[in-house]
């Protein structure tokens, strides 16, 4: 069956963007995301990761000590990917997770509000600046935040909950619809 | 209703992102009494005051943290890595 | 029934009338009302009737601490009892009951408990109906029950939605009192972040109904000028309707929000309330103080109303008490309640001043008495007359409205929540927030301070010293000029009041009288926490905001010591009760809890799937097809087509494992019980990873894809489990190895392909070669796939007995791929097949799952023991398997049972018995721990656990189920079913 062509079915294919002047909540298209874990004590890695990453606002993004995510907006080749990860080795593994994680975009004045019924994170920009991540329960769910614009956030979560998190978010931002 | 638990890592964060795990103990070397042994796996002290129990941030950075906290007032004194404090504590 | 409403002034917006019904009679209010002022100016004095006693009761308070006025708000799901109605904002169209009556408020039949009083004083439950027992549950309870009464729930399902969130300041202000608005405003202009929140409808608290003049402007002015600078500062978030209930660790607040209580119908967009955790920096308590009623015989009679509440009504909500008003006052603020009154052309008739001189100078027209109590009302169904007592003589007064001051108690509840002790300051008489606090100061009346300016600077310069703090530079506060504050100077408690007449209450809501108190004194309840449980005093919804302080000031008297021996009862949350609503918050219905659902859930639910929730996620349990009339029919077929030729079944919610580093393989041969450190790259191997006790604890397949890089599998159940394990065991007992931990469940879509003709199909769209001798049993390598278009991984491992294969895709490919292995299967015979037939499968080939890893069995009890290295220095769990009781012979062990009689079958959990045994728990030799139909077999199967069973092949058992009323004889056998010589692995 070497002519066929397997097709990409998005976790949040069904899920249309809702939106308003306040607020507007978005799946975003499923890109790379790669994990990247580091030997332990390995110091000052950010600089390789952000060589490797595409030329991008937020393609690094830190998880926890001494893992992040690279995150680009179109898939990768499999030989690319391979030859980054190699590229870590020995200092860092990489591992896909462009299917393990899916991403929702949320923005607008009212976004971080919306996102406060969920989070116990201060999401004040003097608390959470631009750039800033963590990792969080959002409602029940974990999921991994990034402010990347004064009033928009990206939210990285596992593939097998996206859908409740995306039906969770929306009714958190019903109020601002 | 709440109680914020300080990550080493990530802040204050509400306990419900933690999984508690209990008593910080060390574990006995391989080759160590079977009393020892014994004390690790089921004996505890349930002191009035300072404790030190494993936390671990579960729906966070999801590292193990050692937290000193007090079981009368709840007070965390103190919260550090898990590995942070095992390497010390195999370098004494 | 004529107004009590005065022509002008207030609060109210005369321009809106609002229309509601009370007990189903139309009545006029305006924009503006509580439910309590409104019915109040519809001279409804009667409202409620008391819990025990069921005697009439009127509107005591203008607040929170509100124990008679409870009504019943709203109907059908939205019904809300128990409504405290100087709490609930009036809107056209509300609807409001009252409660504990019947027939009528007017006419209850349960007010001749008033006649049974003597039998229903303290501690009656215990004496009344100690005897006989048995009636306790049948009878007693189910009277008390419906004799004592709040309001009734709705069985109806609420149709509003409620939410919680968070928010964070830097300084949290509680009560937007005039302390509380001079504090925020302080802070706000610092620049900290600020949240002030307050119960009422607008800012102001006392200053809404208080006649001072606060730089030049009247205090309401004032108060909704200071509210508007804050609202312009975007560091400083106003909460108003929001009752901060709770002090809790980290320094959090709990708070309720009333978004949409005060309409008619909710929009649905919104919550009707919200409830919210506010993390703060710093908290200032402004909560004011509470009145306290006086003591004194028939003080529960309507129309009896504390004085600041009444105040309230007058100067707010412009509602005259009644034609002809007494003030039984204990301090100043009766004088001031009395210059109001007079201003507003209401009859004072006389001032009862239990002092024998006052701090103001009275020029007004009523009676003045002093040196005197009231000690009794009259009336029926409202006040008629007061009793003065003076002198040793008592004198009868006609009246329709009484109001009594007693002095005031800080509310500190919230400053208690911690663990502190309130602590009795004898000079200002009254109970005050411990020392010591760390991040929450109290100011204000809350501290017990009296006069306004003094609050309002109070306020100002407590938030400077906090905001100062932080790091803030604060500019400087300037206090504004404060002019006809008559101030409140403090009172010396009257605890209790002589020639008392008829019942006297302490607990308004919880009938607790006088009486009661001495009778628990008398009979040793006089310790506070025995004496509070022994009459109920602040036991009831109010916690006692009103009684308390009284209840401590008399046992006091009684036991003949001071407040500060007898001491407090312990301040709990919440302050005031939170609907279940609220604390919920939006995980109801369809948001209960979050749904985990399969890359192939789709590909599933195409082919007819019946799915079954497996934790979080749905799992398909069997593929039913046309014809079919029973699961069985169906799982019968699946399982004998994946032995004759294929199944496909999702098996994605395997938690899976990425580990790598250095020491990838050495961490693994230390969490698994068997060797891991030679596995050679491409391989698979089965591990059993024990827990600390020697329990087994998880089992699964790990691969070793690289040299440093290994895909490990968990069971469904254990996946998150084991992940927060392998982190602990890297992080916290091995912290020096390179080891890395990636959980990559929901990366990859992974199905088993099982059957004879497994191969075959795969074969078409795996590019590399898959026979047997390429990729043998146990195999495990990434694979291309269709040509290169996508790249998987493949295993042969096999949970079936079959030959059977495990693929891994990238999870957005995952229905693509089934689609595809359907399709290149249609000619073979390919079905899909669900967790039923995986697990009859697994039955016939005696596989364990974790019915039988029941965290009480060891390896050896399974058939592993040979598994377990015994070179390794250490493993999880190595030192204590050793001990000697766990290789006992007479240690349960797995082992195969049939019925003896192939239409005979039993259930998991049935017991295994010696033939002609009786069922008791000596006799008990195990149990049934997995069961199915094999359709090869034709019979019943089942696995378990019986002690030493691997020794007792062909031994004749029974087996009995007592839940069920099941028996069935059996015989132990080898628990592998089905192909015992694995032929079908490894073809």
């Amino acid at each position: 069956m070497s002519d066929f062509r397997p097709i990409l079915r998005p976790a949040l294919a069904t899920k249309k963007a809702v939106a308003s002047a306040a607020l507007k909540l978005s799946p975003l298209p499923e890109g790379t995301i790669l994990h990247v874990l580091a030997r332990s004590g390995e110091q000052d890695i950010v600089p390789l990761l952000d060589s490797l990453a595409k030329p991008a606002a937020h393609a690094v993004r830190p998880v926890s000590p001494g893992q992040w995510f690279i995150v680009h907006e179109e898939p990768m080749h499999h030989k690319e990917m391979k030859s980054l990860f190699a590229a870590l080795e020995p200092r860092a593994t990489g591992v896909d997770q462009s299917h393990g994680r899916v991403r929702i975009r949320i923005e607008g004045k009212m976004a971080s509000r919306a996102l406060s019924k969920g989070t116990a994170v201060d999401l004040d920009p003097s608390a959470f600046p631009i750039g800033q991540s963590a990792v969080t329960l959002i409602g029940h769910i974990a999921a991994h935040l990034t402010r990347v614009a004064p009033e928009a956030f990206e939210i990285i979560v596992l593939r097998g909950f996206a859908e409740s998190l995306w039906d969770d978010l929306a009714r958190m931002s019903l109020e601002y619809i | 209703m709440a109680s914020l638990v300080p990550c080493p890592h990530c802040g204050q964060r509400p306990k419900e992102e933690f999984t508690i795990k209990g008593a910080a103990l060390t574990r006995p070397a391989a080759g160590a009494e079977a009393a020892d042994w014994f004390d690790y796996v089921y004996l505890r002290d349930n002191p009035r005051g300072a404790y030190e129990e494993y936390w671990h941030h579960t729906s966070g950075c999801r590292r193990w943290i050692v937290v000193t906290r007090d079981t009368v007032t709840h007070d965390v004194a103190a919260s550090r890595d898990a590995a942070d404090r095992a390497r010390s504590e195999a370098r004494t | 029934m004529s107004s009590y409403r005065l022509p002008k002034g207030g609060l109210v917006d005369r321009e809106a009338p609002l229309s509601f019904t009370f007990d189903g009679r139309p009545l006029r209010g305006f924009a503006g009302d509580t439910l309590a002022s409104a019915l109040l100016a519809n001279g409804q004095m009667l409202v409620g009737r008391s819990f025990k006693y069921h005697r009439p009761r009127g509107i005591l308070t203008a607040g929170a601490a509100e124990p008679n006025a409870l009504v019943t708000v709203g109907s059908g799901g939205r019904t809300e009892p128990n409504t405290r109605a100087t709490m609930q904002e009036l809107y056209e169209g509300l609807e409001a009951q009252s409660q504990n009556r019947w027939p009528s408020l007017d006419f209850d039949i349960g007010a001749l408990n008033g006649l049974l009083s003597p039998f229903l004083g303290a501690g009656f439950y215990y004496k009344t109906f100690m005897w006989p027992a048995p009636l306790w549950e049948k009878f007693y309870e189910p009277f008390i029950r419906k004799a004592a009464g709040l309001g009734k729930a709705s069985y109806e399902a609420d149709p509003d939605s409620y939410e919680k969130s968070w928010a964070h300041c830097d300084l949290l202000v509680i009560g937007a009192g005039p302390t509380g608005l001079a504090a925020a405003l302080t802070a706000g202009r610092a620049g900290a972040r600020v949240i002030l929140v307050d119960e009422g409808v607008q800012p102001g608290g006392s200053l809404l109904f208080d006649t001072a003049m606060i730089d030049g402007k009247a205090a309401a002015d004032f108060a909704r000028a200071a509210s508007a600078e804050l609202q312009s500062m975007p560091n400083v978030r106003l909460m108003m309707r929001t009752t901060a209930f709770g002090w809790y660790d980290g320094n959090v607040f709990g708070a309720v929000e009333r978004v949409q209580k005060h309409v008619r119908d909710p929009a649905p967009h919104l919550p009707v309330e919200r409830l919210w955790r506010i993390v703060a920096r710093h908290a200032l308590l402004a909560t004011g103080a509470e009145e306290r009623p006086l003591v004194f015989g028939g003080n529960d009679r309507p129309g009896v109303m504390m004085a600041s509440a009444m105040r309230a009504y007058l100067n707010r909500y412009r509602v005259a008490p009644g034609r002809a008003t007494a003030i039984f006052t204990t301090d100043d603020s009766g004088y001031a309640l009395a210059r109001d009154l007079e201003a507003a052309h209401v009859d004072v008739v006389a001032i009862v001043d239990s002092r024998s001189s006052a701090g103001v100078d009275y020029r007004g027209k009523a009676r003045l008495i002093r040196e005197a109590v009231v000690c009794g009302t009259k009336g029926r169904k409202a006040i008629s007359a007061i009793e003065v007592h003076r002198g040793g003589r008592t004198e009868t007064i006609a009246v329709d409205a009484l109001a009594m001051a007693g002095g005031f108690s800080p509310i500190i509840h919230l400053a208690c929540h911690r663990g502190g002790k309130p602590a009795w300051s004898a000079e200002k008489a009254a109970f005050l927030a411990p020392d010591g606090l760390k991040g929450l100061d109290v100011a204000g009346a809350a501290a017990a301070t009296t006069d306004l300016a003094a609050c309002l600077a109070e306020g100002a310069t407590r938030a400077k010293a906090i905001v100062t703090e932080f790091g803030l530079s604060c500019p400087p506060v300037v206090l504004p000029k404060v002019e006809g504050d008559e101030g409140r100077h403090t009172a010396k408690p009257l605890w209790s009041i002589p020639g008392v007449k008829g019942k006297a209450f302490v607990d308004f809501q919880n009938d607790v009288h006088l009486k009661d108190i001495g009778l628990a004194v008398r009979e040793g309840y006089s310790h506070v926490e025995l004496a509070k449980r022994y009459t109920t005093n602040g036991m009831a919804t109010d916690q006692g905001k009103l009684s308390n302080v009284n209840a401590i000031g008399l046992i006091a008297k009684a036991r003949g010591v001071s407040p500060v021996e007898v001491g407090t009862t312990t301040f709990r949350p919440f302050y005031t009760p939170v609907s279940f609503g609220a604390l919920t918050g939006a995980h109801t219905g369809h948001h209960f809890q979050p749904v985990r659902k399969s890359p192939l859930h789709d590909w599933a639910k195409k082919h007819g799937a019946v799915f079954v929730e497996t934790g979080l996620w749905y799992r398909s349990s069997w593929f039913p097809r046309t014809g079919e009339r029973t699961w069985r029919e169906s799982v019968d077929r699946e399982v004998l087509n994946v032995r004759k030729n294929a199944g496909l079944c999702d098996v994605s919610m395997l938690g899976k494992i990425e580990i790598s580093g250095r020491d990838a393989a050495e961490f693994l041969n230390r969490v698994y019980c068997n060797a891991f450190l030679k596995l050679p790259v491409g391989r698979a191997r089965y591990g059993l990873m024990l827990r600390e006790d020697g329990m087994i604890y998880d089992d699964g397949t790990t691969s070793r894809l690289e040299e440093n890089r290994f895909f490990m599998t968990t069971t469904t159940a254990y996946a998150a489990g084991v992940m927060n394990h392998l982190e602990f065991c890297a992080q916290a007992l091995w912290p020096e190895l390179d080891v890395r931990l990636a959980s990559i469940t929901d990366q990859w879509a992974q199905m088993a392909i099982a059957g004879p003709k497994a191969r075959t199909i795969l074969q078409r769209i795996v590019d590399e070669d898959i026979s047997d001798a390429a990729f043998p049993f146990l195999a495990a390598k990434e694979v291309s796939l269709f040509g290169g278009a996508l790249h998987g991984c493949l295993f042969r491992i096999s949970f079936s007995g079959e030959l059977a294969y495990e693929l891994a895709v990238p999870a957005g490919y995952g229905v693509s791929v089934a689609d595809a292995l359907m399709d290149a299967g249609k000619d073979h015979g390919i079905m899909p097949y669900g967790v039923e037939t995986l697990s009859v499968l697994r039955i016939e080939k005696g596989h364990v799952t974790h019915n039988e890893i029941n965290g009480t069995v060891v390896p050896a009890d399974l058939g592993f023991g040979k598994m377990v290295s015994a070179t390794k220095s250490d493993f999880i769990g190595k030192a204590m398997l050793q001990r000697e009781g766990l290789a006992a012979s007479d240690r349960p062990q797995l082992v195969g049972v049939m019925p003896l009689d192939p239409s005979q079958s039993f259930r998991s959990g049935a017991h295994v018995l010696a033939t002609g045994a009786a069922a008791t728990l000596e006799n008990d030799q195990g149990y049934v721990t997995s069961s199915a139909y094999s359709p090869h077999l034709g019979s019943t199967i089942g696995l378990a656990l019986v002690k030493n069973g691997s020794s007792r092949h062909g031994e004749e058992v029974m087996v009995w189920d007592g839940l069920h009323g099941e028996s069935s004889p059996a015989r132990l056998c080898n628990p592998v079913f089905f192909d015992p010589q694995n032929q079908r692995l490894h073809v």
